[in-house]
């Protein structure tokens, strides 16, 4: 992608300018729910806004098929021909991809493969010394990471239903929105992690010394 | 010159592919001219109840300060950034 005051080049995945005059620097990524199904985002965010393009002819845009289902349904990796050559996994294995700030100022980054979440919704995991719990809704396609961590305590969750967990003081959380909704802790909030839902072969070359959650 | 563009393009297009095989480093390569995917500078929305998007309809949602977006993934497919300004943030949303 470019922006339109310099025309510098930026990476959509890594956020980072990479030929102009911004080169070298970086947006911040931002923690968002990468895909849902509209009916389960509505549910939990009834005030949403919802996004209205407008046509030259004064309709709206009304698009109810994904144009790219052949290329998804495909083994097709990419758009430019180059080779994908990280066989830890199959190119078009869709994973969610995470990183974090280690306390030693490192980044780590780990993919956890969707095929994971066939029987359940969430994993319990650590990455250097963040505490992480991973969300994935098969239905919905929800996906969400949060930390742990609720003040300094890290929690250990268990499922509930599709988008509930406990964790083991008790509390009950919505995973869509990460809000306590009963007990000790109702009414506090996990802290939401920026994640990516994308196919290996993109996350292994733009972040080749990812670990692969087994 | 602009009528031209087209035919650089489709040009373009097909030089690449004839030597895709020789791919082997990280250079950029353009196969598409600046906004030849129209990126959303000025957003419009509408309400939930007024959104015409089918309950199973992916979209990518966004939530700062008590502000929320739904983007669907399908309209983005035509056009891949929107820029916008949620809960104070100034963020591009990209697909």
């Amino acid at each position: 992608m470019y922006d339109h005051q310099t025309r510098s080049l930026w990476s959509h995945i890594t956020g980072e300018a990479i030929k102009g005059p911004l080169k070298g620097k970086r947006l911040k990524p931002l923690a968002s729910m990468p895909q849902i199904a509209w009916k389960a985002w509505q549910l939990n965010y009834p005030n949403t806004r919802v996004l209205s393009v407008p046509t030259r002819d004064g309709m709206r845009e009304n698009r109810r098929q994904d144009v790219y289902a052949d290329y998804h349904a495909s083994q097709r990796a990419g758009v430019s021909g180059m080779d994908y050559t990280d066989n830890r996994l199959p190119n078009k294995s869709l994973v969610i991809g995470v990183q974090v700030q280690t306390k030693d100022g490192n980044t780590q980054f780990r993919a956890y493969p969707l095929t994971h979440f066939t029987e359940t919704a969430i994993i319990n995991d650590t990455l250097g010394d963040v505490p992480l719990l991973i969300f994935h809704d098969k239905k919905s396609f929800a996906t969400a990471v949060f930390k742990r961590n609720v003040a300094a305590d890290a929690r250990t969750f268990t499922p509930q239903d599709r988008y509930f967990v406990e964790d083991n003081t008790g509390t009950r959380w919505n995973l869509v929105t990460g809000a306590a909704i009963s007990g000790k802790d109702a009414g506090k909030r996990l802290e939401r992690l920026p994640a990516v839902n994308i196919y290996w072969f993109a996350w292994a070359r733009y972040y080749p010394e990812t670990s692969i959650y087994r | 010159m602009k009528h031209y563009t087209p035919i650089f393009i489709l040009y373009f297009f097909v030089a690449l592919c004839a030597t895709a095989a020789d791919y082997t480093d990280d250079a950029i390569r353009t196969l598409l001219p600046f906004d030849a995917i129209p990126a959303i500078t000025d957003p419009q929305f509408v309400s939930a109840s007024d959104a015409k998007l089918d309950l199973d309809a992916p979209v990518i949602g966004v939530t700062f300060n008590d502000e929320s977006r739904a983007y669907s993934l399908y309209l983005l497919n035509g056009h891949e950034i929107v820029n916008d300004v949620v809960g104070g943030l100034k963020i591009a949303t990209t697909w």
